[in-house]
């Protein structure tokens, strides 16, 4: 969403400063141009009249109503995600930040969880509160297979200088297959 | 130009000194460039055309009464009470317009513009000083870091304002990186280094850590 924030942006500020310019070119050519018909660059007396033939409880009106809605909630949840989602770490010294992305958390688990010979395949999703881990195993596999995984996730943790543990959460699915 | 980071380094066994939490804020600030002000205007923005959207649709549903929902868009009361004062609403759009037009280009020259990349003045003597530019000073910073055992790869920038600038490196670490060990070398050999070097000694500085990407095994020998 950060992405889109930083096109999002400037487009908007684009079009607030068009409207304001219009509508300083409009008004102050209706001023000093009062023998002029109509609008010098948007045809506002056209709309005027449109305006005034709508009533406020046209579906029409309604509609515009639910689409200008629906557009500002999008526009609040775009700014409102566009937020960092990074991992902070524990610094040396207090002049100092030190982070990382939730990605790179995910890839060291899933590099530590796939070591073990048990592990057919696994996928991590990462975040500064929780950690998933959703593992596959072979068919002859251990039963105490999830235990040795949280262990070797919570060792892992216990390595990196995280400024919050997260919570770690493994799941073993289905076995397949022999090995 | 190349920027000597070879100074003693007996300055970095004192006890460190308490850091002004003004500096510990521009660290935070130095992580990356802020979209602060973008986020919030455009959740203002967006709250505002969320208001008018709701606020439409009830009162075209008749939620504040049948008889206003009936009423036309463009209602003649408002015309008639523009029309009975037609400078003071002149005034009013025009100032308002250039408002606008002000605000949404100043926005849009904020959104777009770079960020900027201090370069560092030494005092170098009376009538003598040495410019040291952003780049060199990065350059310098992440080539010493590179070498540290468990970085791959590194990359150093000033960021922030020339009176007050910060050091925003990326660290590419290896997967068997110790990465306290890392950090704390970083810390005691590197950025001290750098201070010195760049006569700031407050200098914040943003570690940012990511993983070396493994390099493909070729499948045939």
């Amino acid at each position: 969403m950060r992405a889109v924030l930083r096109v999002l942006a400037p487009l908007l500020g684009l079009v607030l400063a068009t409207v304001g310019v219009l509508v300083v070119i409009e008004v102050v050519a209706e001023w000093v141009l009062p023998e002029h018909e109509g609008g010098l660059l948007v045809p506002w007396p056209e709309w005027g009249a449109v305006l005034a033939g709508l009533a406020w409880s046209q579906n029409l009106v309604r509609g515009i109503a639910i689409g200008v809605g629906v557009v500002g909630l999008l526009m609040v949840l775009v700014a409102l995600t566009a937020r960092r989602a990074d991992l902070r770490l524990v610094a040396p010294s207090d002049d100092m930040t030190v982070t990382t992305s939730p990605r790179v958390l995910a890839r060291l688990i899933g590099t530590r969880v796939r070591a073990s010979d048990d592990v057919l395949s696994a996928s991590v999703t990462a975040s500064e509160r929780r950690v998933a881990v959703t593992a596959r195993a072979w068919n002859d596999a251990p039963e105490e297979l999830r235990s040795t995984i949280v262990d070797r996730v919570q060792e892992l943790l216990a390595e990196l200088p995280l400024r919050r543990t997260p919570r770690v959460a493994v799941s073993v699915q289905e076995r397949e297959g022999v090995r | 130009m190349t920027v000597d980071m070879s100074k003693d380094m007996s300055k970095s066994a004192e006890p460190p000194a308490p850091v002004d939490p003004r500096v510990r804020r521009r660290s935070r600030s130095a992580v990356a460039r802020s979209a602060g002000g973008d986020r919030w205007l455009t959740v203002l923005i967006g709250l505002v055309l969320l208001l008018v959207g709701v606020g439409v649709t009830l009162l075209s549903y008749g939620v504040f009464g049948v008889a206003r929902a009936g009423r036309p868009l463009l209602d003649p009361i408002i015309l008639d009470t523009v029309a009975a004062q037609p400078l003071l609403w002149r005034v009013v759009a025009i100032v308002g317009g250039l408002l606008l037009a002000v605000f949404g280009l100043t926005w849009v020259a904020r959104s777009v513009r770079p960020e900027a990349r201090p370069d560092v003045v030494l005092n170098g003597g009376a009538d003598t000083t040495i410019r040291v530019s952003s780049a060199a000073a990065g350059e310098a910073v992440a080539s010493q870091a590179e070498t540290l055992p468990g970085v791959a790869r590194a990359r150093a920038r000033l960021v922030g304002a020339a009176a007050a600038p910060a050091l925003r490196v990326t660290l590419w670490l290896a997967d068997d990186a110790d990465v306290r060990s890392v950090l704390a070398r970083l810390h005691g050999e590197v950025l001290a280094t750098a201070r010195a070097s760049l006569d700031l000694p407050s200098l914040p500085v943003a570690v940012r850590l990511e993983l070396e990407r493994p390099h493909p095994t070729p499948r045939v020998a």
